[in-house]
């Protein structure tokens, strides 16, 4: 039996699509439903503090480019990081919310996308956490001697699921022609983009790599019912069969059950859940607050309401805003990649030197999951 | 790990922990999945009443156990429950106010979990020092702070009930920011100290674990 080995993110890319988009220009993007303006979008926008965002869609809603092709983008320009290419590599783990079909598996079509020779595949669907769900198969496979040139890679093009077509004609439409605020809310919340790192056995000859220290994954789902979900109606989403597949797919548009949605009530006691298995890690030293010189956390700290802020003072378990590196108010709200979306931005910004720690805090209101990444810069 | 924040970490963990318990409750499944009846709302309040009229007995008995050396926090535990006891009042008067007898609710039994919590505080507070309650005030104290409110607002919304019928669980939601700073007060008057530290954090787990108990024990059918 072999030694584990360390394993370095040796590359990461990132992806985004077209043009940054202005908030005034979302609804050319994404459409209008019932080609009226949105009554919520702005609000939506004070709370997620995003200002611009990308999109696969063009200014007239016309795709530019696939969720596969996106995440095959960010994983060749994660490999030219680290100075590999596509041939390279020999096992490939993505993550998305939902990919271009319903069948195969979204790792299957990135790989399409990708090209570059027959290569194992481990495809993770959940929501933002999937990206640290193909990160761990990744980082054990390096890790395990599995394999020596591992990459992980998310993408989302959540903006086609907010077209009009998704809500014109269900019952999430009222008689005056608003859109329930759980599904409008979240088409001024997310946009498209992709991210991906590739992870190896050794340092890169050259510059910083980032050793990872653990990647932990917890899912609460065993308390909460969905969350942010898509393929029920609000009313019977906690009941598997009451979901779309059960009534066909036009049945189940009628009824609310395809678009993309979000309980906010709920949302607050997962958000207050989170912070309960933070605390759990910092009571473990699994963290260490006074140990981490960055935190990359894809949780708005706008949106952090200040009793929760003041609570993770309260238990010493806050690490200071100083440290807290986030592009989110001008990348958007990507799910699955914006970890990594962030994490390439921030190891460009020159932030970090070597010897620091870097944790990224994940979590996924899907139902109700987190995941941690703690990284190490080496040169 | 015996300072305050340290307790305090532990017990926001116990706490959480407790949500998530309360969470899968069947009551509380039924108000979450839109399934919940007056008739629950009804059980939920008689089975809340018994334990409220209880809560500041137990603190004043344990305030009359707190020794000289701690005079300032048997002075704030005294504050504590001269404010409380009269708290089932509201309660008696919102199951009024939705149509509830009120020889009813006064006159029902405390359920199996109401009966084990009951017995649980009066048996801690009389011991001397009974310090470790200060656990249990952050269970009881944080459900009046951040689960009545939630669960009034829930309430209000499948059942369109008046405020009249809902002011303990929202009067209880006034949720005020002051109350960590006042709690971090209290656990400084007794911390640090190892023992007095597990002490707090293992009577929290017991208060959460038996007031869960009350909860799953309330049935409306």
């Amino acid at each position: 039996m072999n030694e584990l080995r360390d394993v370095y993110i040796t590359g990461v890319g990132a992806h985004l699509p077209g043009p940054p988009v202005a908030s005034a220009a979302i609804e050319d993007h994404i459409g209008r439903i019932g080609g009226r303006d949105s009554a919520l979008g702005r609000r939506a926008l004070r709370w997620n503090g995003v200002e611009t965002r990308h999109y696969a869609l063009d200014g007239q809603g016309r795709p530019t480019t696939s969720n596969a092709a996106m995440c095959a983008e960010a994983v060749r320009a994660a490999l030219d990081h680290a100075a590999l290419t596509p041939n390279d590599l020999s096992f490939l783990a993505t993550a998305t919310t939902q990919g271009d079909y319903l069948v195969p598996g979204h790792g299957s079509n990135v790989h399409g996308e990708l090209g570059g020779g027959p290569l194992e595949l481990a495809s993770f669907q959940s929501v933002c956490g999937s990206a640290l769900m193909a990160a761990k198969s990744a980082w054990l496979s390096v890790r395990a001697g599995e394999h020596d040139i591992a990459a992980a890679g998310a993408s989302e093009f959540s903006s086609r699921w907010f077209r009009p077509a998704f809500y014109e004609g269900s019952a999430l439409v009222d008689a005056k022609g608003r859109l329930r605020p759980e599904a409008d809310y979240l088409r001024f919340t997310l946009s498209d983009g992709a991210g991906a790192v590739v992870m190896e056995p050794s340092p890169r000859p050259t510059g910083l790599s980032l050793r990872v220290r653990f990647i932990d994954l917890i899912s609460l789902a065993d308390r909460f019912d969905p969350c942010m979900w898509a393929g029920a109606a609000p009313e019977t989403r906690a009941d598997p069969l009451s979901t779309w597949a059960f009534s066909g797919p036009l049945a189940a548009h009628a009824q609310g059950a395809i678009a993309l949605l979000q309980d906010f009530e709920l949302l607050k006691r997962v958000i207050r859940a989170w912070v309960g298995v933070y605390l759990q890690k910092v009571e473990e030293r699994r963290i260490e607050p006074a140990r981490i010189d960055h935190l990359l956390c894809h949780y708005s700290a706008r949106s952090l309401r200040t009793e929760i802020e003041g609570l993770l003072e309260s238990t010493a378990g806050m690490i200071p805003r100083d440290r807290w590196f986030s592009n989110l108010s001008t990348v958007g709200n990507v799910g699955s990649a914006s970890i990594w979306v962030m994490l390439e931005a921030f190891l460009r910004s020159g932030r970090l030197s070597p010897g620091q720690q870097v944790l990224c805090v994940v979590p996924e209101s899907g139902r109700a999951l987190v995941g941690f990444m703690l990284l190490e810069a080496v040169e | 790990m015996t300072g305050v924040s340290d307790v305090l970490r532990q017990l926001t963990i116990v706490f959480t922990e407790f949500e998530g318990r309360l969470e899968q409750t069947p009551l509380i499944r039924k108000l979450t999945r839109g399934r919940f009846d007056l008739a629950d709302y009804h059980a939920f309040l008689i089975g809340l009443r018994q334990q409220v009229a209880d809560g500041a007995l137990w603190m004043s008995r344990a305030a009359s156990n707190i020794g000289e050396t701690h005079l300032e926090l048997r002075s704030t535990l005294m504050r504590h429950a001269v404010t409380e006891h009269r708290d089932f009042r509201l309660l008696e008067a919102d199951y009024a106010a939705c149509g509830g007898d009120l020889a009813v609710i006064r006159g029902a039994e405390k359920n199996l979990g109401s009966e084990a919590l009951s017995a649980w505080m009066f048996h801690e507070a009389s011991r001397p020092n009974p310090f470790g309650l200060l656990g249990a005030m952050w269970i009881i104290e944080g459900l009046g702070s951040i689960k009545a409110a939630e669960w009034g607002r829930l309430v209000q919304r499948r059942l369109n009930l008046p405020d009249e019928a809902l002011r303990f669980l929202l009067y209880h939601g006034e949720n005020d920011v002051e109350h960590i700073k006042e709690f971090e007060a209290m656990l400084a008057m007794v911390l640090p100290d190892p023992i007095v530290a597990a002490r707090i954090v293992k009577t929290a787990r017991v208060t959460a674990r038996l007031y869960a108990l009350q909860i799953e024990e309330i049935t409306g059918d």
